[in-house]
């Protein structure tokens, strides 16, 4: 049996699924850092650059941005309930990343349709390339979310209650992206 | 023993025979390339037709097939290879035994990280049979040459982003497996050093590799979806403008590259350090010298490696202001190798020292590291840089690091663990002579290189820059090479024929064979599944060699 799956170890403090998450992340944020950085680096030496409140759909972006919040606050709000209430959480939770990824496919398809794609220039190469990562983080977190709702009854609820803490850092990490994609594309 | 297991034994010996695999095949690549070096022009002998007309006519090698040989030897050996076997292989293996652990933090991801790796793997060495072949822009796929390559380059774009989820996972399972799990008593600054260096290691492969996937993802976005990250504007290829937006940056490609590639030196090298350190102390039957100073130096090194990335990048033509910078941080990073060798080297002063294979092999380490990392100082430094850069000197430079450096050390661990998996002994003679064979052909192999450097001849060129007026001094140095590349490629004829022969017949042993102070002794050889009969407790630290006025030399670390 492996120790510390549940229970918090009493010299480190954490359980390992909470230092793996924690640790998963810091890579996440070397992954979306190396991205931000290189739009960066290729935005000033750009000589001309969009606006994206003229070439995107901003209030596709508010709408994103309002679901996809909400969605975080759910999951978030799912670590500290009940178990029986966090699993209900987490579904609604997953509507609406669901519902996330059904209007960011209806903004894609018509900016696609409009001419808009990643050929055009490095605004579309760059935003093509951080929405799709992002809603492929998105994706994985439906997966884990499923993972945590239907694997429940077998691990029992002291191990969902971790795996549900550990699910709610990681869409409060895929939220931040958004947010900052968001304002570096959608309002400048 | 089932093929999907989530016993960490099981994965670390599935890495060990996968990355061995893949280590026989980067060298068969080298052999041809150092044929063609040594004799260009000239029909490969034997195999000459087995490659297709595409790839070498009537015995001769072409150049687009040198290219890709070359690529794939790098990429092979670095992310197949060797960071497998040091990582995958060594710390699955053996970091939960020397912790007292009953398996892996997360056993089932750990079972994925290794089916990724595989898969992974195939995918970039399926590259060969893609029209147009393997990739071929080298190890590092430098753009724009990259992005225009053939399709053997989104193999190994896609390749590398599964290999970085695999190498993702295995680094925050060995990190938390340090943390969580250790036995007992077994407080941080008692873990054995090689355990050390796995935990900063994982580190680097955690923070480092990301930016590299990212970038992978960026390539990938210019070769498949018209975009132009890293195509400049007004690129001509083929006599005809290349229809791209540009406005990128190949430069930009080189940062986010060796980013991830600077610190992946030192997890190729760490790992390296943490065998040799405990081979050492086994051999020399001595306490470590400067334990902490040592582990205090694996943390540091970690940390700077992240900061040194553009010394690779001198020619780039940055301001003199950013490459002191980075011929600063360079020179600073050497200090805590230095460190590290000169403790594993006091370390041998006046102790008896039991010549085995593995201390062979790590005895060696010490001085051909030396010669890598000295030769990389003027590397380091913008002036010699220059000169040097993309001669033979700077491949001369990290093979020392790594072929007689790191390859070594992964050696003398085999040799040194191979009791632990098995139960038995590797036959002593036969390593002998799998030593000697692999000192002299490596050292024939890699010190001419130096020396083809230094007069100036590029490591890029297929004939070997046979054309130019300067190289002539140095051309005959080529064949010597070869039949170094002969001896070695002999030398581990030795080696595969002990491996699988000990595996059946090799003499049993004792449960400690090597009278050895650490945790994964403490159990079984083979040790069962969950690894200790009753969990250990840990009252020492590591390396209790010859403690004064005990009646043995060695005092287990578990030992009250």
């Amino acid at each position: 049996m492996i120790p510390y799956t549940v229970e918090r170890r009493a010299d480190t403090g954490v359980t390992n699924v909470r230092l793996g998450i924690w640790l998963f992340l810091a890579s996440e944020v070397m992954l979306f850092g190396a991205l931000f950085s290189s739009y960066a680096l290729l935005r000033v030496s750009a000589p001309a650059w969009p606006h994206g409140l003229e070439v995107l759909g901003v209030w596709f972006g508010v709408t994103h941005t309002i679901v996809l919040s909400l969605m975080t606050a759910l999951v978030l709000r799912a670590r500290s309930a009940p178990a029986g209430q966090a699993r209900t959480l987490l579904a609604a939770g997953s509507f609406l990343a669901i519902v996330f990824l059904v209007t960011k496919g209806v903004e894609w398809r018509g900016e696609i349709a409009q001419g808009l794609v990643p050929s055009v220039n490095t605004f579309f190469a760059m935003y093509y390339t951080l929405t799709g990562l992002h809603a492929l983080h998105v994706v994985c977190g439906l997966v884990a979310n499923a993972w945590a709702v239907l694997g429940a009854r077998r691990v029992g609820d002291a191990m969902t209650a971790g795996r549900i803490y550990s699910i709610g850092l990681y869409w409060a990490l895929v939220d931040l992206v958004w947010l900052a994609i968001f304002l570096l594309f959608y309002l400048t | 023993m089932r093929i999907i297991s989530t016993d960490h034994k099981v994965i670390g010996l599935q890495y060990l025979f996968t990355s061995l695999t893949f280590l026989l095949l980067g060298f068969a690549l080298i052999v041809l390339v150092r044929w063609q070096l040594a004799y260009p022009a000239q029909p490969i002998p034997l195999i000459g037709g087995l490659f297709g007309e595409s790839n070498v006519v009537q015995g001769v090698m072409l150049p687009e097939f040198y290219t890709q040989l070359s690529a794939m030897h790098g990429t092979i050996m670095v992310f197949l290879a060797v960071v497998p076997l040091a990582v995958g292989a060594f710390g699955n293996y053996l970091v939960p035994l020397m912790i007292g652990a009953p398996d892996m933090a997360f056993p089932r991801l750990n079972a994925l990280s290794y089916w990724l790796y595989l898969a992974g793997g195939i995918v970039m060495v399926t590259g060969f049979v893609l029209p147009g072949g393997a990739a071929s822009s080298g190890w590092t796929s430098y753009p724009p040459l990259a992005d225009i390559a053939s399709a053997g380059q989104t193999a190994w774009l896609v390749g590398m982003f599964v290999l970085i989820v695999s190498s993702l996972l295995g680094a925050i399972n060995i990190i938390v497996t340090i943390m969580q799990l250790r036995a007992p008593g077994l407080t941080m600054m008692r873990l054995p050093f090689f355990v050390w260096a796995q935990l900063v290691t994982s580190f680097l492969l955690l923070l480092a590799f990301p930016p590299l996937q990212g970038a992978a993802v960026l390539q990938l976005m210019d070769r498949l979806a018209g975009t132009s990250f890293f195509l400049p504007s007004g690129l001509v290829v083929s006599g005809a403008p290349l229809r791209a937006t540009g406005g990128g940056s190949p430069i930009l490609w080189q940062h986010l590259f060796w980013f991830l590639a600077h610190p992946e030196v030192y997890v190729l090298i760490l790992p390296a350090f943490g065998i040799v350190a405990e081979v050492i102390a086994n051999a020399t039957r001595k306490p470590l010298w400067g334990y902490r100073a040592m582990v205090g130096s694996a943390l540091f090194m970690g940390s700077m490696s992240f900061i040194v990335w553009a010394h690779h990048m001198f020619l780039t033509g940055m301001g003199p202001t950013m490459s002191a910078f980075f011929q600063v941080t360079t020179m600073i990073i050497s200090v805590p190798s230095v460190i590290i060798v000169s403790s594993l080297l006091i370390s041998l002063y006046g102790g008896s020292i039991r010549f085995t294979v593995p201390a062979l092999f790590a005895l060696a380490f010490l001085p051909m590291f030396g010669i890598g990392g000295l030769t990389g100082l003027p590397l380091g430094l913008a002036a010699s840089d220059i000169p040097l850069h993309d001669t033979y000197y700077v491949v001369g430079h990290f093979h020392y690091i790594v072929a007689p450096g790191t390859l070594f050390a992964l050696f003398a661990g085999i040799y040194y663990w191979f009791p632990k998996v098995t139960g038995r002994m590797m036959n002593p003679r036969l390593g002998t002579l799998h030593f000697w064979g692999s000192f002299i052909g490596m050292n024939g192999i890699f010190l001419p290189m130096l020396i083809e450097g230094l007069a100036g001849v590029n490591r890029r060129l297929y004939d070997g820059g046979r054309t130019y007026a300067f190289t002539q001094p140095v051309i005959h140095l080529y064949s010597g090479q070869w039949w170094s590349t002969v001896l070695l490629g002999a030398a581990q004829l030795f080696f595969i024929v002990n491996l699988v022969w000990s595996l059946a017949r090799g003499k049993r042993t004792a449960e400690n064979p090597w009278q050895s102070t650490t945790l994964e002794w403490a159990t079984t050889s083979p040790p069962p599944h969950e690894n200790f009969p009753t969990p250990p407790r840990v009252h020492r630290g590591p390396y209790d060699y010859s403690p004064p006025g005990a009646a043995i030399d060695f005092l287990p670390q578990h030992q009250p």
